[in-house]
């Protein structure tokens, strides 16, 4: 016999500190945050607590982006398209998604990040990524 | 500490793995069992032989809490020191090895179990995703997994060939299993299941379990004795945005520590057969170049995880497989690998020799 039966739960997950400045960020001045390292200088998008490269506390908040380059694209049955993406003065890539265009998306496209009108303050206030206009 | 020495006088004494499907009708308990006892079988030894048990599952893809309380009593754990690893079953034999060769305990039974019958597989992978940045996106496993392949391959147009050429070959290769077997145009027309990678180039996936003894000393059974002469294990950041996709690099520490503490200076010349745990073909060539194996290393023999896989379990399947090649004489040395988290983040491995 095999039991059917399924798992729906709310739940409250916490952005954390430097998490949420990125958020709120997001939402209230359409800004991307990047974490800059005070050790090794990396820095990381999203930004996070913690650098990723040598683990040093991260409280220093820069601007990246809106634009950007593809660097791996990828496309699933039923989904948008997704899209490894380095922004402008950031050392990591952020995956969120593609939205112009179909079919495969060649690397070091120029993009630039397009913002929802009605922002929350969660990833997806950033809708996704559009080429850039002109770009080639 | 001499590290060369710390792991030399544990060996495989045993093991079983049921024959992968899709369903396994029976419980997960039922299937642990089997394993268990037909490895103890295959060890000459009695449950009263063990001492301790280490299990490796994961709660999300078993849809449980601590999913090892599934099997608490058919791994013969009650009233005896278990461990619960959530990773692949390989690092589960990992910190079995070191709590032998740590002094603690003579026997260890190792098992590992997975069910993707249970739900799909890979829209659960979405929930061990960070919750925050990627999972509200809709990433899982599987999107990493075609970001990567698409990373990789850049713009070679003739890449993709040579990965359906190579899952055919595997899928070939595989005696019995589950899933079907594609042509190489077969492959390369098979549905997209994360850009460039398709159906035909995914290993099948099923319900499986596993189940090793290890021990210190002893394994002086048919074959000979298959020790395991060194093992590295590494867990990489978890935003596949923070590391560079192009390359395992979490494979090349945990075998730099694997060939340390086994003596292994160059490679490329150690090992007669490899058993890398990879899912994709785009993952073959991460394991060959962050392993170093050379030409004349034969990798999956049997067709690696084409023959069909299950969550958790497929490391300490290949731990089996190396161990049946140095006993079998097909050369003195294996690797055997096992990988768990997206895009390969969590990876052990292990260095099996005959003595």
């Amino acid at each position: 016999m095999i039991l059917e039966g399924s798992i729906r739960l709310p739940f409250s997950y916490a952005a954390g500190v430097v998490g949420s400045r990125f958020l709120v960020a997001l939402r209230d001045e359409q800004v991307i945050l990047g974490g800059r390292c005070s050790d090794c200088g990396t820095v990381s998008c999203p930004a996070r607590s913690m650098c990723p490269e040598c683990g040093t506390h991260v409280d220093d908040l820069v601007e990246v982006g809106p634009g950007g380059t593809v660097e791996a694209w990828t496309e699933m049955p039923g989904k948008p398209a997704f899209g490894l993406i380095r922004l402008d003065g950031a050392d990591t890539a952020l995956i969120h998604h593609l939205l112009s265009g179909e079919g495969k998306w060649q690397p070091n496209t120029r993009v630039t990040a397009r913002f929802a009108p009605e922002r929350v303050g969660d990833i997806n206030d950033i809708e996704g990524f559009e080429e850039e206009r002109g770009a080639s | 500490m001499n590290r060369q020495q710390s792991t030399d006088g544990v060996s495989v004494l045993g093991g079983a793995e049921t024959a992968i499907a899709l369903p396994d009708p029976r419980s997960i308990a039922e299937m642990a069992l089997n394993v268990v006892e037909r490895a103890l079988e295959d060890a000459e030894l009695r449950w009263s032989d063990i001492d301790a048990v280490v299990t490796a599952s994961v709660d999300l893809f078993d849809g449980l809490t601590a999913s090892s309380i599934a099997v608490t009593e058919v791994v013969g754990a009650v009233m005896k020191p278990e461990t619960r690893i959530a990773a692949d079953g390989l690092a589960a034999a990992i910190q079995a090895v070191h709590q032998i060769a740590a002094g603690a305990y003579d026997t260890v039974l190792v098992v590992a179990h997975g069910k993707a019958s249970m739900a799909h597989h890979w829209n659960l992978t979405s929930w061990a995703m960070d919750p925050i940045f990627l999972q509200p996106l809709g990433v899982d496993f599987l999107t990493v997994a075609g970001l990567q392949a698409d990373l990789i391959a850049g713009s070679d147009s003739s890449i993709i060939r040579r990965w359906a050429e190579l899952a055919a070959h595997r899928k070939r290769t595989a005696r019995g299993g589950i899933g079907e077997s594609f042509t190489i145009d077969e492959v390369l027309e098979s549905p997209v299941i994360a850009a460039p990678i398709r159906v035909g180039m995914c290993a099948p996936l099923g319900d499986g379990a596993c189940a090793v003894v290890l021990g210190a000393g002893g394994g002086e059974t048919t074959g000979g004795r298959a020790v395991i002469a060194g093992t590295g294990h590494d867990l990489d950041s978890h935003h596949p945005g923070d590391r560079d996709l192009t390359e395992w690099a979490g494979l090349r520490r945990a075998c730099l520590r694997a060939y340390d503490m086994a003596g292994i200076t160059d490679p490329a010349v150690a090992f007669a057969v490899a058993e890398p745990s990879c899912l994709f073909p785009h993952e073959e060539a991460l394991f060959i170049d962050a392993a170093g194996v050379g030409e004349q290393t034969v990798l999956s023999p049997d067709g690696g995880l084409f023959a069909g896989t299950a969550p958790a379990i497929s490391g300490l399947g290949r731990l089996l497989r190396a161990t049946k090649a140095v006993k079998g004489n097909s050369g003195h040395r294996a690797l055997a690998h096992g990988t768990w988290g997206p895009a390969g983040q969590g990876q052990a491995v292990a260095v099996v020799e005959a003595r």
